[in-house]
């Protein structure tokens, strides 16, 4: 089984650790495949002006760099480590109700995707791209209160189709409505600092490529949950 | 005051020796491993592993790339389900073509689990030498040539390394670091030369099979929490040389938090209670820093007071930070200005081997008893109300 996570932060974003930094602490602990996932953050809104003026965002500027960057540090990755490193994003849609909030990883991500463009676009144009979409902590999380991303689960009936893989857990969270749903699931750290290394994590039983890896999750078959834990 | 100056006096007295004894260890030159006289004897690296520790992936495979001739390195776990496994097992897998073994074996033979977790290594171990060294340990490629060089001296029994803490990336982490290569290691060198007492770190120890065997082996030690320790001093009883080579090695500490420094220290201290009685109460007026505030507290605070905590600090930091120099730790000098702060810490853990006997190490809860002897912890009846009462 192959140890993975896809919600990783740098200082890209507001991860407190650099890219480099972070790909290592997973490759010292042995995973076998990571995403990198700095926020891209909706600037539509006052949280978002202030997330771009502080630099909590990947940009349409420095996209490029970013891919280049973790495209460097994924070879270099794979060559020590044995470990694969997927880039990807994480639009944010921060809004000042929980309920109009979504987080939205987007694995495998070719081109910058705006964030304040609207959901099925977004959707649409991660498919065109062949990417994975994954809704994040879709559900209450313990202990942030106002931080909750409730906007997908809230409008499920409608977006459901779009979506890969729901995060049936998030770092120390774990969301049972997504299996009491049946919903494609996995479960990730969303890593910001190194003490996140240990939550929960996916297990897949596939090849270590990333088309393998996507389609196990698009399947949902062959994937497990664990609690990381040192 | 008078009390507390002249103590403090024979601190500074102490710290000159400290800061002599390790610059005659780092101030040697290395030995050429390259001489054509000596031989290279082949070495079985017994790792025991246990979890995850910082950069565990580059520790064990600095082990993978030595300059020697013949060595074996075996992996040993108790539980495949150990997050270690996974990295053993891709050094292995990246490693292909080199003598590495990974052995899984549950085995309860002792309290000690680092111990339990050696025998079954030690029984598959091909060679006359045996290495054991911590997964948190990283090395230089010519470490094996540097340590192994003393055991063409028929009379030494066993060979343990100077450490230094290396890496620091959080105030927990720095904080080890700082205690690692200041008192840890001007300690170790004091006592080695000044005392002529062997004060073997079990994060590097070389010995040849027989030697261990004559000590009784592994099983000698299984209930000692201080199993590095004991072993040295029994193999300098048989009358055989215990060295201290000045190859110096790596402790990573990255990410550490501080209450896991605080455990560690907490757990050493009751150790050294246990084998030094009344040698240990020696190290709280060694503390300079920490009698200095004290006496800040006890006394009505005056200018002198403290201009005097202010200079005891300022002269800690210049000796932590030559120390620090001399072993090439790397840290940055910003951070020697937290070693008073380190200090104090140290000085409140101080008390707690005093007043408590009991340990949790890798999720096993021991009484610690004489000479670091461990006994278990009773499931019921007071002691667990105890535990249960300061552990909350």
């Amino acid at each position: 089984m192959l140890l993975c996570d896809f919600h990783i932060h740098t200082t890209y974003s507001d991860g407190s650790v650099e890219l480099r930094k972070a790909i290592d602490i997973f490759g010292q602990a042995g995973f076998d495949v990571i995403a990198i996932t700095d926020h891209v953050v909706s600037g539509d809104n006052s949280f978002g002006k202030l997330a771009h003026r502080f630099k909590y965002s990947v940009t349409a500027n420095n996209f490029n760099q970013y891919i280049s960057d973790i495209k460097e540090e994924a070879k270099r990755a794979y060559d020590k480590y044995g470990m694969l490193v997927i880039a990807g994003i994480e639009i944010t849609k921060n809004r000042l109700s929980v309920n109009d909030s979504a987080h939205i990883l987007i694995v495998d991500v070719q081109e910058f995707i705006p964030a304040c463009i609207g959901y099925e676009e977004i959707f649409l144009t991660a498919k065109l791209q062949k990417a994975l979409i994954i809704a994040c902590h879709p559900h209450y999380m313990s202990g942030t209160g106002d931080r909750d991303t409730l906007f997908l689960w809230n409008n499920r009936d409608k977006y459901a189709r779009y979506i890969d893989a729901w995060e049936i857990a998030n770092r120390d969270d774990v969301f049972n409505v997504i299996s009491l749903k049946k919903y494609p699931y996995i479960a990730n750290s969303d890593f910001h600092k190194p003490g996140h290394l240990y939550s929960w994590k996916t297990l897949l039983n596939c090849d270590k490529n990333i088309d393998s890896i996507k389609q196990c999750i698009r399947h949902n078959k062959g994937v497990a949950i664990t609690l990381f834990r040192n | 005051m008078w009390v507390f100056t002249v103590m403090i006096v024979i601190v500074i007295v102490l710290y000159l020796l400290e800061a002599l004894a390790v610059r005659s260890y780092t101030a040697s030159p290395k030995p050429d491993s390259g001489r054509l006289a000596r031989t290279f004897p082949a070495i079985s690296i017994l790792k025991p592993l246990k979890g995850l520790e910082d950069c565990l992936f580059d520790n064990l495979e600095s082990f993978c790339n030595l300059d020697y001739p013949v060595y074996e390195v075996i992996f040993t776990l108790q539980d495949q389900n150990d997050p270690a496994y996974k990295v053993a097992r891709k050094i292995k897998d990246k490693y292909h073509s080199k003598d590495i073994s990974i052995v899984i074996e549950h085995c309860d033979a002792g309290l000690n689990p680092k111990v339990n977790n050696l025998i079954p290594a030690y029984k598959i171990a091909k060679y006359g030498l045996i290495l054991i060294s911590d997964s948190n340990v990283r090395v230089e490629k010519d470490y094996l040539s540097d340590i192994s060089h003393h055991m063409d001296d028929p009379s030494v029994g066993l060979v343990s390394n100077i450490i230094r803490g290396v890496s620091s990336r959080s105030f927990g982490a720095a904080m080890e670091n700082l205690h690692l290569n200041s008192f840890v290691a001007g300690s170790v060198c004091v006592l080695d030369k000044y005392l002529d007492m062997p004060c073997v770190v079990g994060k590097s120890m070389l010995m040849p099979k027989d030697t261990l065997e004559a000590i009784g082996g592994f099983t000698s030690v299984k209930d000692f929490l201080a199993e590095d320790y004991i072993i040295g001093q029994r193999i300098h009883a048989l009358g055989k040389k215990v060295i201290l080579s000045n190859h110096l090695i790596n402790n990573v500490n990255e990410y550490w938090s501080l209450r896991r420094f605080i455990n560690r220290h907490t757990r050493w201290g009751k150790l050294r209670w246990q084998i030094g009685g009344a040698k240990y109460l020696s190290e709280l007026f060694t503390n300079a820093v920490f009698m200095a505030f004290i006496l800040m507290l006890i006394m009505p605070v005056s200018t002198a007071s403290v201009l005097f905590a202010a200079a005891v600090s300022s002269l800690k930091i210049a000796h932590d930070m030559y120390i620090g120099t001399r072993l090439r730790a790397g840290m940055s000098p910003l951070l020697y200005l937290l070693s008073p702060v380190k200090d104090l810490i140290i000085g409140f853990i101080w008390f707690v081997p005093i007043f408590s006997n009991t340990v949790n190490w890798r999720g096993n809860r021991y009484i610690i008893g004489k000479g670091s002897a461990l006994s278990p912890m009773p499931e019921t009846g007071l002691w667990l109300l105890i535990y249960k009462l300061l552990k909350n």
